[in-house]
């Protein structure tokens, strides 16, 4: 619609001479469309309105008269959009008034004085072009700006995965464990009530940060990280720390502090092994003291583990990794979390049977 | 237009320059309406309203009289036909009836200018 030519100009008039002189005036600017009483103008209007620059409406005709035809175009909201002149031998004031409420956009009286119609009538088409072009380079304006914010949006996304990746690479695994850890923490939070009160940006967002949950292994020597053996209890300790290093770490960057998805990644990362029970590092949180984000996460973490092959062990079979889960065998966790749990990890179990494949 | 033509015309009761004007200096375009305006059924049909008395057709007729006589810069006929649709919009049938004494002459006159041949000029 909006690269349609636009230059027919309709005039409605009962009376011949007068279409003959407005033809005259008109012609070399416009194209120029006829209609010799309301009804034919009226349906000459609203079959293609977009075709039309502009309406010159005389007021009395027989039949129906121009306020007539002026009153159903107002129904359809047209002269917003389509200028609509009234053209008037003349016009008592009651006349004058509701044209005017019904939106017309100046009133030119018969006698018609050429170069004053002209003049008028040329500059409120040119108006209208000139809004409608301005609407169209503000739209595609916002357009672009919108794709910009997405492509911004996007790489961030894309650094935070490779940041993390990055840090996994360390540990001789690929990047497809925080890409799981996104998927599995975004399931449980949108697919289960577990995500009762977040709105989908929400999610999303604690989704982003659930991938930067081990970003504080960058500070854990190669030594003990992929150390395939039991660890001592001092290296255990420094295997530890890499929660609090990488809340710590998160928040020494001010751009991904003014990030609304930082808080819950700081979160994520200082607190995805505490236990339910309260017997978890580093700070010992108990029960709901730990945030629900950490507490997906931390499942999550532990789901992914026992699926899949670790440096210090190979991947469990599907009802063993349940069965663990179930037992506490590898943390305490809120029984709620778990209910949940159960209820997708069917579908959860999919993303690891796809990856045999592939 | 020939000065002959133009002096028919302006007897006839036509401001031939301000009419031109209008149509901007068009001289076949303003003959072209011209002759639409002999064709014109407005006026034939005033007449039958008045005579019937149906107020409202006559209302409609007088004021596009008014707006061609306007137009084609009929000074007469305009100021006579504008008389005539204000007292039809007052209901006032009588006086729109005696204005006819005056309308009429005036309406043949200037169709028979508009009729005539142009004169050989001199």
């Amino acid at each position: 619609m909006s690269n349609q030519k636009r230059d027919v100009l309709l005039i409605v008039d009962d009376d011949t001479v007068n279409r003959g002189i407005l033809e005259q005036i008109f012609q070399a600017d416009y194209t120029i469309a006829e209609a010799e009483d309301g009804p034919s103008g009226l349906r000459r209007i609203l079959e293609a309105p977009d075709q039309l620059c502009a309406v010159l409406l005389d007021v009395v005709m027989p039949g129906m008269d121009g306020l007539e035809v002026l009153r159903r175009l107002y129904r359809e909201q047209l002269p917003d959009r389509l200028p609509i002149f009234l053209i008037t031998a003349e016009a008592s004031d009651s006349v004058l008034r509701e044209a005017y409420s019904l939106g017309v956009m100046d009133v030119i009286s018969k006698p018609v004085v050429p170069y004053v119609v002209h003049r008028r009538v040329k500059s409120v088409i040119e108006l209208f072009q000139a809004r409608r072009r301005l609407s169209r380079t503000v739209e595609s304006q916002r357009e672009r700006l919108l794709r910009q914010a997405e492509e911004i949006i996007d790489l961030n996304q894309g650094m935070v995965e490779a940041l993390a990746a990055a840090i996994e690479f360390r540990s001789e695994e690929s990047g497809d464990h925080v890409r799981r850890i996104h998927d599995i923490t975004k399931c449980l939070l949108s697919e289960t009530e577990l995500g009762r009160g977040l709105d989908r940006r929400a999610v999303e967002e604690i989704a982003l940060a659930s991938i930067l949950h081990d970003v504080g292994k960058i500070a854990v020597p190669d030594a003990i990280l992929n150390k395939p053996g039991r660890l001592t209890a001092e290296e255990f300790e420094i295997m530890k720390s890499h929660t609090v290093q990488g809340a710590a770490l998160l928040n020494r960057i001010p751009q991904l502090r003014r990030h609304r998805a930082c808080r819950y990644a700081v979160d994520i990362a200082r607190h995805h092994h505490e236990r339910w029970d309260g017997r978890g590092y580093p700070d010992g949180l108990k029960g709901d003291e730990i945030s629900l984000w950490a507490q997906v996460v931390s499942l999550a973490d532990v789901y992914d583990a026992l699926s899949c092959k670790r440096v210090y062990k190979d991947a469990f079979p599907r009802e063993q990794v349940l069965e663990m889960i179930r037992d506490g065998a590898c943390g305490v966790f809120n029984p709620e979390l778990l209910r949940c749990f159960f209820m997708v990890e069917e579908k959860l179990s999919r993303i690891y049977q796809k990856e045999e494949f592939s | 237009m020939t000065s002959a033509r133009n002096r028919q015309l302006e007897n006839g009761g036509i401001r031939v320059p301000q009419a031109l004007e209008r149509v901007l200096g068009n001289e076949a375009l303003l003959e072209r309406l011209l002759g639409k305006f002999l064709d014109d059924p407005q006026y034939p049909a005033l007449c039958a309203a008045l005579e019937h008395g149906d107020l409202d057709r006559a209302v409609t007729a007088a004021h596009t009289l008014k707006g061609m006589c306007g137009n084609l810069s009929m000074e007469e006929l305009y100021a006579l036909f504008t008389q005539q649709t204000d007292a039809l919009r007052g209901g006032d049938l009588a006086g729109a009836r005696g204005l006819m004494a005056q309308i009429k002459p005036a309406y043949e006159r200037v169709t028979a200018a508009i009729r005539e041949q142009p004169d050989e000029e001199a």
